[in-house]
């Protein structure tokens, strides 16, 4: 069998310094992944590797049988990968909707032939009607409708990170790429999240979280992967990982 | 109707229309002004209605590119001028009239635009309008410098009037509603570009353009599209002075003529149709109504436009009121009848 997301002895260095090497991970159709590694070990390296936000040097990456490294981020993301960011990017001056509208129109892009003359016939009418569905269903799933005339910038943080996994939803994606959702948010709130990402992954979505809150990734992850100076050093169950002795090094350091 | 117009797209979101307010200003443009202006029978009043509506049209096309995508646009008076010039030397070396002039000036400052975009795309923030800056400069010292083709500093005469399909318009009433039409009709469909989910593509560029690729919005090719279509715009705008005041020259379209489009744009309300539209007329009516206090007019020109940018830095209308304007009074959006409030304000786009 395949598997959905295929990274296969992936790296990228900056000047002298390895960001990431030689990195060989799966994520399976419906699987709920973490990706978890000390600051600096290269995890959100490897997230702009898979989205096509930075370029590899070396290695490939494949996504539903198609090698996708080399594409644009925006090509990766219409093959169904879709992302959300570490230090929380939203469209400030754009309607809560507005923001939304902007993954929907991604997935499914009107053009300025069908911004002109959608009007006018009836594919033209449908596109701009599915958009607007597929953004009202996003917001409806993380629970914004009630603000989806506000600014963006004026809602509070919390809201902001729902505003932008649902920005990530409209595009309907196979695959949700989320980059540390939990930080910033108190423990309620943490809680709250967790138990969204659970239920985004009920519904069928396979999702990969980079979290700094252990008990966050412990908690909902089905399998987990560790990265400490760019390299995997473990990958499976929480319950493995907790005990495993190159984890506990990398996490807390080991006397000489 | 069919079943889906009536539909709601999803629960919460249904159709709404709105047309009083848009029959009110096509009144006011076909029926009203036109009445005025032949009651006074001036035709320096003609001029200045004309002029207005020119500077209308290329305010709203620099309010696509720089409003909405955000790009900053510091060349638009060249290809304005690529428009104008495209007009004159058709109408003077193949005997062309307005009918045929008019989309091909549009299409000539489009390819233009498309060819210079090829390689200024990938430039970002400062350094794109510096590049829009060179190349507003290098259009304008072509249309100087090439004596033979554009007859230099000498200027074009453009011997024809407005003319559609051969049928004559260019009674001083005639010149003003082809232009009033060209204007509204160009106008409308930069409406179209800019409040649509096109047009919200656009925006994410102006707001975060990493962010938006990641969004799937193809960002460089976006981007091109709306300095081409920009400049398609402008190119309209030139084909009609041509035709309106008959003759000319590089002079009309230097930098100077940039940077006053891109003021209306600015006092108007960057990312805001209406606000282009308003600060257009604002900065030619202004000093044609200051004429009176003579040198002094220019003084409060600036002042006008220090005092608006200081007291309003969004725009005498900015992008939010804008686009609830446009989505309560136009019909443009989606009546959402949903948790986020029960009066019926537009949302999203139809």
């Amino acid at each position: 069998m395949t598997h959905l997301l295929e990274i296969r002895n992936v790296s990228r260095r900056f000047g002298g310094v390895q960001a990431v090497g030689d990195v060989t991970a799966h994520v399976n159709e419906g699987e709920l992944v973490g990706l978890i590694g000390p600051n600096g070990a290269g995890k959100t390296t490897l997230f702009n590797l898979i989205s096509g936000f930075t370029p590899l040097s070396g290695g490939t990456v494949a996504f539903a049988g198609r090698t996708i490294s080399g594409l644009k981020p925006n090509q990766v993301a219409r093959l169904g990968i879709s992302r959300t960011f570490q230090n929380l990017r939203v469209f400030p001056n754009m309607s809560v909707f507005d923001n939304v509208s902007v993954g929907a129109v991604g997935a499914l892009p009107q053009g300025a032939f069908g911004a002109l003359f959608g009007g006018l016939h009836r594919s033209g009418r449908d596109r701009s009607a599915e958009i607007s569905r597929r953004t009202w269903e996003a917001l409806e799933a993380v629970g914004l409708t009630h603000v989806a005339a506000e600014l963006a910038a004026n809602l509070p943080y919390g809201q902001r990170k729902y505003l932008e996994i649902a920005r990530a939803l409209a595009m309907r994606p196979r695959f949700l790429i989320l980059d540390e959702p939990a930080a910033g948010l108190n423990d309620t709130e943490t809680r709250d999240l967790a138990a969204f990402i659970k239920r985004l992954h009920g519904q069928g979505l396979t999702v990969m979280l980079v979290e700094h809150d252990m008990t966050l990734v412990m908690g909902i992850c089905q399998r987990i992967l560790v990265l400490a100076s760019g390299r995997k050093i473990a990958d499976g169950t929480p319950d493995a990982i907790r005990t495993d002795a190159a984890v506990l090094e990398a996490y807390l350091g080991v006397d000489e | 109707m069919n079943a889906f117009e009536n539909a709601a797209p999803a629960d919460g979101l249904t159709r709404r229309r709105g047309l009083l307010v848009p029959a009110l200003i096509l009144l006011l443009v076909f029926a009203a002004l036109p009445a005025l202006l032949a009651g006074f029978d001036k035709g320096y009043f003609y001029q200045i209605a004309n002029l207005a509506l020119i500077f209308v049209l290329l305010s709203a096309s620099m309010h696509l590119v720089t409003g909405v995508a955000g790009l900053l646009h510091l060349g638009h008076a060249a290809f304005y001028g690529v428009g104008a010039y495209t007009a004159a030397l058709l109408t003077s070396k193949l005997g062309l009239g307005f009918t045929v002039t008019l989309p091909l000036s549009g299409l000539v400052a489009a390819l233009v635009a498309f060819l210079v975009a090829l390689p200024t795309m990938r430039l970002v923030s400062i350094y794109f309008a510096v590049a829009t800056l060179a190349i507003g400069q290098m259009l304008y010292l072509v249309m100087l410098n090439w004596v033979d083709f554009t007859k230099g500093p000498n200027g074009v005469i453009v011997s024809k009037g407005f003319e559609l399909f051969g049928f004559s318009l260019s009674g001083r009433l005639g010149a003003y509603y082809t232009v009033a039409a060209v204007v509204t009709l160009s106008v409308i469909a930069i409406g179209r570009l800019s409040h649509s989910y096109y047009g919200n593509a656009l925006r994410s560029i102006r707001e975060d353009d990493q962010c938006a690729d990641a969004m799937g919005v193809s960002t460089v090719r976006l981007k091109m599209e709306a300095f081409t279509l920009s400049a398609f715009f402008a190119g309209i705008a030139g084909s009609l002075w041509a035709h309106m005041t008959g003759y000319i020259s590089p002079g009309d379209f230097k930098f100077s003529e940039s940077i006053l489009i891109l003021a209306m744009v600015v006092v108007g309300g960057l990312g805001s149709l209406p606000g282009a539209v308003i600060g257009a007329l604002l900065l030619i009516l202004l000093p044609e109504g200051l004429r009176a206090l003579g040198d002094f007019r220019n003084i409060m020109v600036g002042l006008v436009m220090f005092l608006s940018i200081l007291l309003l830095p969004k725009g005498l209308l900015g992008e939010v009121s804008a686009l609830r304007l446009v989505r309560r009074q136009l019909g443009a959006a989606w009546r959402n009848t949903g948790p986020a409030n029960g009066k019926g304000e537009g949302i999203g786009w139809r």
